[in-house]
């Protein structure tokens, strides 16, 4: 309870001008970002990371959820009028959003996409308010092997959502743990893998490793495409937003119903607390409940819009449920979670179980940013910017990636003042580069760089107290209990049949 | 047939680096001591993993390439990558050569010819310009940040 008022009395700080003027500049750049096909709020993220140095890591951290909001709920616009979405999250969204648009409802469906976002992200933020400081009490239980158990299930988990793609995934978490090795040992003075580059010897920075992954290897995807989309272009032109269609009849919400909004939203939130899952998987099965459970199935995929409601409704809730591992364990369930780790440690701020009990204050107001985001930001956004949507997002590639490219390169500079991060943020570009044309998820890399040092610390912790005996992770009971859920989580994702994607989203995606 | 083979030229990379990884992780020392883990004994597991997934998937590679049956190659430009990275290397070092101002709008205006077509060069030079000043408001003014000048 002493957490909820907390984060009450938090959103008082909004009324502070600069703080403020930060959320609502982070929602738009959020917006803007996961709208334009090709780039995502996480890029937005990564480009702004450096400038979190200057600033207070409470109006960072603020930011970045508001930048997260939007990222979830940007997507939507292009899902809905070109059939092209913004984000992946937004996939399901294209299924019912294109054909209204096709009938000249491009509006209305946007503005029921605004109205599931809301509810899901409010949703969403609410339950992380009400449970996490339980969660959080509860992480404080879990002991040394324990904290090796559940980041080894972290570890799994990410690789084992990666369906389809396990082994290249697998392989994409061992090249992030490999490059958080090197450096000198945390335990031992001893460097590994600085083939005697002193500049090494502490370790590879974060900074440069999400700047790379990010921003530096997605300007490279991008310089080998085409030049210019003319048929998204033309597509573009020929879209006309009013106002005034934003707003959905009563009587159409009403027809959705609120448990549609409320189990969309609760399939969200839990499937976002799972490490790697991320708002596409969300938004896919809340999608697929919401046919399956439907008297009318056969109407989805031609223009429901109870199908765009329990999509976003799902994505935007999964922003609540991705900060639970994140803020009680310091497990980053996406790159979003993973960059506002990175805020948290470049601010010398130490995550994990520690945090919510040790800097709730520091916590409270991002989790209000958060839900503000959702009610207010949301549909105020839409409202004022809906008809300059398509105006926006049609913005010159060369002035977009011009500006990216040149924020990307000097933002690296910014951690350490020094050219060598420039180049390390270059050479991480090139591999993630090389790993995205191969296939290879470069999230996970950069979940196994982010995980690595504590699951070494905590293996040879564990290791150490039980004389090296590796049956302490089964006889602990923190640990076991970990190690059973990887078991479950192993035979319900890798080994039971996955669900079948409904013929809509496989034409779309 | 020669994107079939630049796939497993990546792969192949991958897995020398791997195995490069765990002979160098064996190099560090002896992995437990008196009982006690040593920083050789995470880059063994790690190594030894990498290498496992890394072989898996050059043989599957392999296999593909043999039966004929790998995807069909990307039509992405095969030079604007390379090119590009060059150009942020030398930005790179002209960065902390020269300052800021004046390889900020050269590298700026290049990536603009990169992703658009070779027309209005004046109002591309114009703008990459603007751009620059921009950055350097942002980092420099808003935030803070001291950029490199031509007097260090």
């Amino acid at each position: 309870m002493e957490f909820i008022i907390l984060v009450a009395s938090s959103f008082t700080k909004l009324l502070d001008p600069v703080v403020l003027a930060y959320v609502i500049a982070g929602f738009i750049i959020g917006t803007i970002f996961s709208a334009i096909p090709g780039l995502t709020a996480t890029l937005a993220l990564a480009l702004l990371l450096p400038l979190t140095y200057s600033l207070d890591v409470t109006i960072a951290l603020m930011a970045c959820a508001s930048i997260y909001m939007a990222g979830m709920c940007g997507g939507s616009i292009t899902a809905t009028t070109i059939n092209i979405p913004g984000a992946p999250s937004s996939m399901m969204t294209a299924l019912d959003g294109y054909p209204l648009q096709k009938q000249g409802k491009g509006a209305l469906a946007l503005g029921h996409a605004a109205i599931g976002s809301m509810a899901g992200g409010a949703i969403g933020a609410m339950l992380l308010i009400g449970l996490a400081p339980f969660i959080a009490e509860a992480s404080l239980l879990v002991q040394t092997t324990g904290k090796f158990s559940l980041l080894a299930f972290a570890m799994v988990v990410i690789v084992i959502a990666q369906r389809g793609k396990v082994i290249k995934a697998a392989m994409a978490a061992c090249i992030g743990l490999m490059l958080a090795t090197i450096g000198l040992d945390a335990m031992e003075p001893v460097t590994r893998f600085t083939f005697g580059f002193s500049s090494l010897t502490a370790g590879i920075d974060l900074m440069p490793v999400i700047i790379g992954t990010f921003a530096i290897s997605e300007i490279l995807m991008q310089a080998g495409a085409a030049k210019e989309d003319r048929k998204m272009t033309e597509a573009m032109s020929a879209v006309k937003i009013r106002r005034r269609d934003f707003i959905p009849p009563l009587s159409s919400i009403r027809e959705i119903g609120l448990a549609c909004y409320i189990k969309s939203s609760l399939i969200g939130y839990s499937v976002g607390t799972l490490p790697g899952a991320g708002g596409s998987m969300g938004s896919f099965l809340a999608y697929v409940e919401t046919v399956r459970t439907s008297p009318n199935p056969e109407s989805y995929g031609k223009g429901n819009p109870k199908g765009i409601a329990a999509s976003e409704s799902a994505n935007n809730a999964v922003c609540g449920g991705a900060l639970v591992p994140m803020l009680t364990f310091g497990i980053p369930g996406d790159p979003i979670t993973a960059i506002m780790l990175g805020v948290l440690v470049i601010n010398g701020i130490q995550p994990g179980p520690q945090l919510m009990a040790g800097q709730a204050d520091l916590i409270a107001p991002v989790l209000a940013s958060l839900l503000f985001s959702a009610v207010v930001l949301i549909p105020l956004t839409l409202f004022l910017l809906g008809p300059y949507f398509i105006k926006i997002v049609s913005i010159r590639k060369d002035i977009l990636y011009g500006s990216i490219a040149l924020l990307a390169v000097v933002g690296s500079y910014v951690a350490t003042y020094s050219t060598f991060q420039m180049m390390m943020a270059l050479v991480l570009g090139v591999l993630a580069y090389y790993m995205r044309k191969n296939d290879f998820p470069v999230v996970t890399m950069l979940l196994g760089f982010i995980l690595g040092p504590n699951l070494e610390e905590f293996l040879r912790r564990s290791l150490a107290l039980s004389n090296g005996n590796p049956m302490t992770f089964f006889t602990s009971l923190d640990s076991l209990f970990f190690v059973i859920l990887t078991l479950v989580f192993v035979y319900f994702l890798a080994i039971k049949k996955p669900l079948q994607k409904p013929t809509g989203a496989a034409q779309s995606a | 047939m020669f994107y079939f083979y630049k796939k497993i030229i990546f792969q192949f990379l991958v897995f020398i680096v791997s195995v490069g990884y765990l002979v160098t992780a064996f190099n560090i020392g002896n992995p437990m001591l008196d009982g006690r883990l040593q920083p050789s004994f995470f880059p063994l597991i790690i190594g030894s993993l990498a290498v496992l997934f890394s072989g898996i998937l050059l043989f599957k590679e392999w296999l593909l390439v043999k039966s004929g049956a790998a995807d069909s190659g990307d039509e992405s430009s095969p030079y604007a990558a390379p090119i590009l990275v060059l150009l942020i290397f030398i930005y790179i070092l002209a960065f902390s050569a020269i300052g800021y101002f004046i390889p900020s709008a050269l590298f700026v205006f290049s990536m603009m010819l990169l992703f658009s077509e070779k027309k209005k060069i004046a109002q591309k030079a114009v703008i990459s310009i603007v751009i620059a000043t921009l950055g350097y408001l942002v980092f420099e003014l808003l935030f803070g940040v001291r950029l490199p000048t031509l007097r260090g």
